[in-house]
């Protein structure tokens, strides 16, 4: 691992950069995705300094002169699928990171594409010719530091950084830039009066332990010193597949954070179903007020991709964990179904509820699949909206 | 819950007994002492000597086992001790005749028998839960083969998983003239009707077969078994022990409305051979692969198949005139069912490889529903 052969590519501002590709009016101006909330802002709206997750209200305050869009989350999909068989056409290892990002290692290309550099180039002009989109890459040894330099490079830039200025292009960043450093921790540091990678290098580790405990510690100590040896692991087959949502910080009653998992199990079923999975072991996530989380997870007789029985042992999770809720109040409940195996052989099992059975699941699917996700939903969510559903990965 | 019976005796316990009476006490309420270590007098077995005869009981709060051991009773009195290590220094007692004695000032009791003696810390009995009264509950009685012989042959479709209580348990239901037993896990549902004689009481409980397996367990001897089902309870009544279990709350599933009332194939096979081939060929239906039936020309073909590990197939002659069907089921499931059906021959009812199935015997009285696996491709 001598050479600089990791690419981070990220698609900049990608769902606003998807609406101003198939809107020539939205071209050059701001424009904001989202109903409520901007889940995208294009570079001319980030200028003005709005940020994402924000209210489009404030955000119209702060840009007056914003374009407000829909989301359009099956055309992100589709881009999302097109950008990614750019990538594997570039690179024989693929780490998807999002619908948006991914690491490529290129070692072993050289040969026949050329340098990283030429390869990331290449890229680059290769997604906007066949996708239409506006892409930034990082190159570096690793792949924390790719990252840091596809943000620095951002927008629309390629950058490069060789081994031997590794810390030269590092520590004299911002420490924001650190991966791991949001405003809380970017606080805290601040509060000592460090504000550069640089001088968190100079700190000594358990001096960042004692600042921002044992994990955010140890890890920020690592990247200042650019010490990262994860390598780029192609998404295997999945071991899980989950969806989770954030409440809002509004006190909620159960049968709110029901209405949420109902929601969830929905979704997560129809992408095991979509993938060909079944999975036995139920995970439900929870995080509460005070940001401490538990998960409780169930273990089925049989793998299932039904979304009753999914549904079924993830409310039994729940009203396990009612008594913590009552307590300590939830912010983001998750479902994740795990032990995943093929779903070519299924055991199929009695419709006891005659609204629920493998048939309905797959007519609701179809309905879907042709008409969209919001064409058919669950009565208990009928007021509740869809939450912010980010598009996902196609499931391996 | 159902007042306490018995008020707990205030002396010392001293008493006699025979090391085989009190092994056989101690059998049967043994299965009633809690596993789990959280609550740890649950673990323990409450011994009271009253009125001249000795008591055991233990509980795991949601079933009750409790019975009487023939003993002289020097001093009235009760105690609570470790129910595990009681059964196996009973077990392994040299003489026939054991003594048990509370040290109330040591907190002990003394077990002795020849010249070995043991000492047993002991709980205190104040702390064991009031176990439910079986007076005051309308009891009926049932003919003991009839009932065992429903459960054994509908219990095991009851669901393990813990997730859906409802499944875990047995449907009991009496109508007039017959006892209905119901149990499924989902996957697959056993119903047996079976007729009674003289009356029968009005009632319904889901039980949980784990309550009925012991049951089976302790019901040894005897024509009649008693029961009786008091508000949150069923109780069970053998010769000379007792089983109260909670019963478990909620709606059993209407399975009447799922098993078709229409098939497209009865295929006629000799049970004692099915079974034989689907034993032999389920050694290669590993990790929930599917066994594969195939019916055509006149024969059924079973097969396995599971991926790094191999195969195996067996055919035997079937009346089977129509297209070719396949259709997969898991091995064990298929197994249960052959194997509870009963009698000479199993008549295979179809409709289609994603359709339930049927098995029954000879008579109508007994149904097993197995639902099929998708199968691949």
């Amino acid at each position: 691992m001598d050479k600089a052969t990791i690419l981070h590519a990220d698609v900049d501002a990608f769902f606003a950069a998807v609406e101003q590709r198939d809107d020539p009016r939205l071209r050059g101006r701001p424009v904001l995705v989202g109903a409520w909330v901007v889940l995208a802002a294009s570079y001319e709206a980030k200028a003005r300094g709005v940020d994402t997750p924000m209210g489009v209200a404030r955000a119209l305050r702060l840009c007056p002169n914003a374009v407000v869009v829909e989301p359009r989350m099956s055309a992100y999909s589709e881009a999302s699928k097109a950008v990614y068989e750019v990538f594997d056409d570039t690179a024989p290892l693929v780490e998807g990171l999002s619908i948006d990002e991914a690491f490529l290692d290129v070692r072993g290309v050289r040969r026949l594409s050329g340098t990283p550099v030429e390869v990331a180039a290449q890229l680059r002009r290769d997604v906007r010719d066949r996708v239409g989109l506006p892409i930034t890459v990082g190159i570096a040894r690793t792949k924390f530091l790719a990252k840091v330099a596809s943000g620095v490079a951002k927008p629309d830039g390629l950058l490069a950084v060789s081994p031997e200025r590794e810390l030269a292009f590092l520590h004299p960043l911002p420490v924001e830039r650190l991966w791991g450093v949001g405003r809380v921790t970017a606080a805290k540091l601040h509060g000592r009066g460090i504000r550069t990678v640089g001088e968190v290098a100079r700190l000594a580790e358990p001096e960042l332990v004692s600042l921002l405990g044992r994990a955010s510690g140890r890890q920020l100590h690592a990247l200042a010193h650019n010490r990262d040896p994860r390598t780029v692991r192609p998404n295997r087959r999945r071991g899980s597949i989950g969806a989770q949502r954030a409440l809002g910080r509004r006190p909620k009653t159960l049968a709110d954070i029901d209405a949420a998992l109902v929601g969830l199990v929905d979704r997560v079923a129809r992408r095991m179903r979509a993938a060909g999975r079944v999975g036995r072991t139920v995970v439900l996530r929870l995080r509460f007020d005070d940001f401490s989380r538990v998960t409780r997870s169930h273990t089925l007789p049989y793998p299932t991709s039904s979304t009753q029985a999914i549904l079924t042992a993830a409310r039994a999770l729940l009203a396990t964990a009612a008594p913590l809720i009552e307590l300590r109040g939830s912010t983001l409940v998750g479902v994740a179904v795990g032990n995943l195996g093929d779903g070519r052989a299924v055991q199929l099992a009695l419709p006891f509820d005659p609204h629920s059975s493998d048939a309905l699941d797959a007519a609701v699917d179809e309905v879907r699949q042709r008409f969209g996700a919001p064409a058919i939903t669950r009565a208990v969510l009928l007021d509740r909206g869809p939450g912010l559903a980010m598009p996902v990965l196609p499931d391996a | 819950m159902i007042e306490a019976e018995a008020v707990v005796a205030a002396g010392t316990l001293k008493t006699t007994c025979s090391r085989d009476d009190l092994l056989r006490g101690l059998g049967i309420v043994s299965r009633g002492v809690s596993t789990r270590t959280t609550v740890q007098i649950l673990a323990g077995i409450l011994l009271d000597a009253t009125g001249g005869k000795l008591s055991l009981a233990a509980t795991d709060m949601e079933l009750s086992l409790r019975t009487t051991v023939e003993a002289k009773i020097e001093s009235e009195g009760s105690v609570v001790v470790p129910g595990r290590l009681l059964l196996d220094i009973a077990r392994l007692l040299p003489e026939t005749e054991v003594s048990l004695e509370h040290r109330l000032e040591e907190a002990v009791v003394e077990v002795r028998c020849g010249s070995a003696s043991y000492r047993l810390h002991t709980y205190n009995p104040e702390d064991f839960p009031r176990l439910p009264d079986t007076q005051g509950v309308e009891l009926h009685e049932v003919d003991r083969g009839t009932l065992l012989e429903t459960v054994a042959r509908v219990s095991r479709s009851a669901s393990r998983d813990e997730s859906r209580p409802v499944l875990t348990g047995v449907l009991v239901h009496f109508e007039p003239g017959k006892l209905v037993m119901a149990a499924t896990d989902s996957y697959r549902l056993s119903v047996k009707e079976t007729s009674l004689e003289g009356s029968v009481p009005e009632l319904e409980a889901i039980v949980p077969a784990r309550a009925l397996g012991e049951l089976a367990r302790i019901a040894g001897e005897g024509e009649k078994i008693v029961l009786g089902v008091h508000e949150n309870q069923v109780v069970f009544g053998t010769g000379d022990a007792w089983l109260t279990t909670r019963r478990i709350d909620g709606q059993f599933p209407n399975y009447k409305q799922l098993v078709p009332d229409a098939f497209e194939h009865e295929v006629p096979l000799p049970r004692e051979e099915l079974l034989d081939v689907v034993r032999r060929v389920s050694v290669m239906a590993q990790r929930n692969s599917p066994l594969r039936l195939r019916f055509a020309d006149g024969e059924l073909v079973v097969s396995a198949q599971t991926q790094d590990v191999g195969e195996a197939r067996e055919s035997l002659p079937a009346s089977f005139g129509a297209e070719a069907l396949e259709i997969g089921f898991n091995a064990e499931f298929l197994r249960d069912g052959v194997d509870s059906v009963g009698g000479e021959t199993v008549r295979l009812k179809l409709i289609s490889p994603l359709r339930p199935a049927v098995l029954q015997g000879e008579g109508d009285d007994f149904l097993y529903l197995i639902m099929p696996i998708r199968l691949a491709g």
